[in-house]
């Protein structure tokens, strides 16, 4: 942005200068940006593929995926995270479903409160619902010392429960929004037509929705697969894929291995970004109509009713009791085990401390993330730059990459001159801005798409150049891309944990790190009190951020996934 | 009327918070007929008809159905069938699935769907198109395939939302003989909505004037027209001129009445009007006769000066200042009369039958 600046001076706005700037200017910044994006999102990736396929002194092999088809321990990695992604899909799409259903046709007075208690889980870091099991199902837990209740919660019922809570509200927003493209008229006329509910749903409304539901399941499968924080502390026995590739550069520094497991872990999410991006591209069916119709809630019968409210309540009440959970665990000695109330675990600065250099990091990234990504939608979309697809591509891979394969990417490409950036405050900014950059970029594109070129030849018209035309009048519309993307970027860096769990340092530890670190170690007392210091932290950010954006009349819309 | 109706609105009222949507609306239709709501948007005639299918519940009021009250049946167990506005057809089934919709969900066997679904298609002239998609369809065709779903059923009364409003004028005109021709055929009985009266009047047996939520008027087509009971209907239905006067003495067969314009000469006034009542005289444009100036002061004559002309094709709409009061006049056949131009001096001869309107009502304070 300096060279923006800098080329505003008055001489720029003569018509000659500002023809030039026209031509120039996007070109330049164009390269500028191709250049950081080769850097921080192929390079990395790029490295963790060389690594898997060179021997320690730099020569080709595929000695590595070998080893790794041969131990039957990661062939069984691979099955494991396959078998979790599959089984954590499915329920997050039923259920999600569900809620989704009832929150935008069910009886009134639940709408609200159920779509704020699905929602609820988006502000906790996503392992906080492993943390908040252990604590009350766990062997120690408040389930076994009071009831005597042995849960046998370490292995899959854990992975795939905490998994579920922490990834429901991503699946419940896509699908949400996909019940909303339904035109209700469709609904009403096959209702006209003799349908019931559950005919309607199982004719109608299931498969008008499933192309958005295959999306919304590739996604989640995508996220659950790349999940560190949960299998790491709930695996008990079972491995899988992220957390074995953690443990190969934690524990013994072996580089190749991890990259190879990155890779593999890649495959799967590569092909979901390739059936997203090429074979599912058109094929929704948006079938909102122009003229909204005063929907009365045609009473969804008591059978179906059952079938989708409990469910949804359950889940909710999972909710309720982990936020629960981890207050109490804050506030008292050991949560079911001691119950004296206590502030000792507030008492250790390096939660405080962990808390502000997450918010550093996460707003100087989110700021960053939200001007690159919507400059980078204006460069794509207004000026003759051909390089859209390759722009889009790029930012969209360094969305899909697992925060696993980002994380062990940076310390591979960074780790030495001329970019030594290990263990700096830097590498982190750099990485979420690499890794979210894409949700400002997305929105930016779509709003410039609503916004009428016309718009803008109409201020060029009256005189101003590129840069006044875009500084006066696409600025302020895409104001609300930019406020998603910052949204999206500043809330993820708070609570992501897999890519910044390789990427700290003894001296800059991010919050969800410091947390995941004591949970692990079994410090429950201080990792409750930090989250809770975190989502209330979180909550008043959002409620600040609610409040400006009411002052200057900005939409900040829920961030898109 | 002496055959029981088939559809009975009995007091229907709709009330959302504060606003009134639909207020006591009284109306019965007979077996075959063609009734059309009109009105201007928000006038609560898609609400009202939305509470005929079921998806609407009213407040207060009763639909009864061929002797039954249906008010308190879901839009599924109800003898109705819609066709809306957006046509609402399933954009994953084809045409013919469409059409088979509600016999297939019935589980009728699928020979009996078949046969149903190529009868239908061929009702609207639509053999051939089965296997479609609705996305490949025009508009037109569109329409159709949501008028064979909704006939399916044989419903007892269809119900149509503002059919023709996405298509274009010539189709419009079109569909509307289609619309017409299927009643014949069928002897279906159609409630029909729509906020064009153009349209509600060349296809309706009785039409429904609807405003703020209450049928104004209801009647045939030429009566609404010809003796609207308001300023407000009169506008609706067509263009008019209202001139205020006062009732004089009259003689059988001639009453005079003072109006600022001079004093007019009618035939035959309303049995409930004396002298010395105020009106509102309506003056259809197509009523009044143009002509050359002449210079006699005969009853029912004006002398006027055109102010503007406006050519359509079958006929030129004159605005003629008559004093300081503009007034609309139309001349039919243009080809054949002499056309007058601005700033023309013409006569006019207002007719000695126009239908009286009482003067500004309180219901008109607002319409006119």
């Amino acid at each position: 942005m300096a060279t923006t600046l800098s080329l505003e001076h008055p001489t720029a706005h003569t018509r000659r200068g500002g023809q030039a700037a026209a031509r120039l200017l996007p070109a330049a910044l164009a390269c500028l940006l191709v250049a950081w994006l080769a850097v921080f999102i192929a390079y990395p990736a790029l490295a963790v593929l060389l690594r898997s396929l060179s021997t320690k002194v730099g020569g080709f092999t595929l000695a590595h995926y070998q080893s790794f088809f041969a131990k039957g321990y990661f062939l069984r990695s691979l099955l494991n995270t396959l078998i979790l992604g599959a089984t954590v899909t499915g329920l997050c799409l039923s259920l999600g479903f569900a809620v989704a259903y009832l929150v935008a046709r069910g009886p009134r007075p639940l709408r609200l409160p159920l779509r704020v208690l699905t929602l609820a889980p988006l502000i906790a870091p996503p392992y906080l619902f492993g943390l908040a099991l252990i604590i009350l199902a766990g062997r120690r837990g408040v389930l076994a010392q009071l009831l005597d209740m042995r849960i046998p919660l370490y292995g899959w019922l854990g992975v795939i429960l905490s998994q579920v809570l922490s990834l429901l509200p991503v699946a419940f927003l896509m699908i949400e929004n996909v019940l909303a493209s339904l035109d209700p008229s469709i609904e009403d006329s096959a209702c006209d037509l003799g349908a019931d509910e559950p005919t309607l749903l199982r004719t109608v409304i299931l498969p008008l929705a499933s192309p958005g539901l295959l999306k919304a399941g590739l996604l989640t499968f995508g996220l659950s697969i790349a999940d560190f924080g949960n299998p790491a502390l709930l695996g008990g026995g079972l491995s899988f894929l992220a957390p074995d590739a953690y443990l190969m550069v934690t524990g013994e520094w072996n580089m190749e291995m991890a990259s190879v497991l990155s890779v593999i872990l890649l495959v799967p999410t590569l092909g979901i970004f390739l059936v997203q991006h090429y074979w599912l591209k058109g094929k929704t069916y948006t079938t909102v109509g122009g003229h909204a119709t005063a929907a009365e809630p045609r009473g969804i019968g008591g059978g179906l009713l059952t079938a989708l409210l409990t469910p949804s309540l359950v889940f909710g009440a999972l909710v309720v009791g982990s936020y629960g959970v981890i207050a109490l665990g804050a506030v008292t000695k050991l949560v079911g085990i001691d119950n004296t109330p206590t502030m000792q675990h507030f008492a250790s600065m390096a939660g405080f401390d962990a808390i502000w250099t997450s918010f550093q990091v996460s707003l100087t990234a989110g700021l960053a993330a939200a001007m690159v990504g919507t400059g980078l939608a204006y460069l794509c979309m207004r000026t003759e730059v051909r390089l859209r697809g390759l722009l889009e591509l790029t930012t969209l891979i360094g969305f899909a990459l697992p925060g696993t394969v980002m994380g062990i990417g940076y310390i591979l490409a960074f780790n030495s001159p001329p970019l030594y950036l290990t263990g700096t405050l830097a590498i982190l900014i750099l990485n979420m801005i690499a890794r979210f950059l894409a949700v400002g970029l997305e929105a930016g594109v779509s709003k410039l798409y609503q916004i009428d070129v016309g718009i803008e030849e109409a201020s060029a018209d009256l005189g101003a150049g590129l840069l006044t035309t875009f500084r006066r009048i696409t600025l302020p519309l895409m104001s609300s891309a930019f406020a998603a993307g910052f949204l999206f970027t500043f809330m993820q860096s708070m609570i992501s944990l897999s890519a910044a769990i390789f990427l700290v340092a003894p001296g800059n530890l991010l919050a969800s790190v410091y947390i995941f670190n004591r949970a692990r170690d079994g410090d429950m007392g201080i990792a409750c009190a930090t989250s809770l210091l975190l989502i209330l932290s979180l909550a008043a950010c959002l409620a600040g951020l609610a409040v400006l954006a009411r002052r200057t009349g900005i939409r900040m819309s829920a961030a898109h996934t | 009327m002496n055959e029981q109706p088939l559809l009975s609105l009995d007091g229907l009222t709709k009330r959302y918070g504060a606003v009134l949507a639909v207020c006591d609306v009284q109306a019965d239709i007979r077996r075959g007929e063609l009734v059309s709501f009109v009105g201007p948007s928000g006038c609560g005639k898609t609400t009202l008809l939305r509470i005929v299918g079921g998806f609407v519940r009213p407040t207060a009021g009763r639909v009864i159905l061929d002797g039954e009250d249906i008010s308190s049946l879901p839009p599924n167990q109800r003898a109705t069938a819609m066709v809306f506005q957006n046509y609402a057809l399933f954009p994953h089934l084809t045409v013919a699935e469409n059409v088979g919709y509600g016999l297939t969900i019935r589980r009728r066997p699928a020979a009996e769907v078949g046969r149903r679904v190529e009868e239908l298609l061929s009702l609207v002239q639509l053999q051939g198109f089965g296997h479609r998609r609705p996305a490949q369809l025009s508009g037109g065709q569109q329409q159709r395939v949501a008028l064979a779903r909704a006939l399916s059923l044989q419903p007892k009364v269809l119900l149509l939302d503002e059919p023709l409003s996405n298509l274009d004028a010539n189709l419009r005109v079109q569909m509307r003989t289609e619309i017409t021709r299927l009643q014949r055929e069928l002897n279906q009985t159609i409630v029909f909505v729509t906020h064009d009266q153009e349209e509600a009047m060349s296809i309706s047996d009785r039409i429904m004037v609807m405003d703020r939520g209450r049928i104004l008027q209801g009647g045939i087509p030429a009566e609404i027209y010809e003796r609207p009971a308001s300023r407000f209907v009169a506008r609706f239905v067509g263009a008019a001129n209202f001139l205020d006067g006062t009732l004089g003495n009259g003689i059988p067969g001639r009453t005079s009445i003072a109006t600022k314009l001079g004093t007019l000469i009618v035939e035959k006034v309303s049995s409930g009007l004396t002298t010395g009542d105020r009106v509102a005289v309506l003056l259809r444009p197509e009523a009044i006769r143009l002509g050359p100036p002449d210079g006699h002061s005969e009853p029912n004559r004006l002398l006027g000066t055109i102010t503007h002309a406006m050519y359509t094709g079958a006929l030129i709409r004159y605005t003629v200042k008559v004093g300081d009061t503009p007034l609309t006049v139309d001349l039919s056949d243009p080809r054949h009369t002499p056309a007058f131009h601005r700033g023309d001096r013409v006569g006019l001869r207002l007719p000695s039958d126009p239908h009286l309107l009482p003067p500004d009502s309180a219901a008109d304070a607002n319409g006119s």
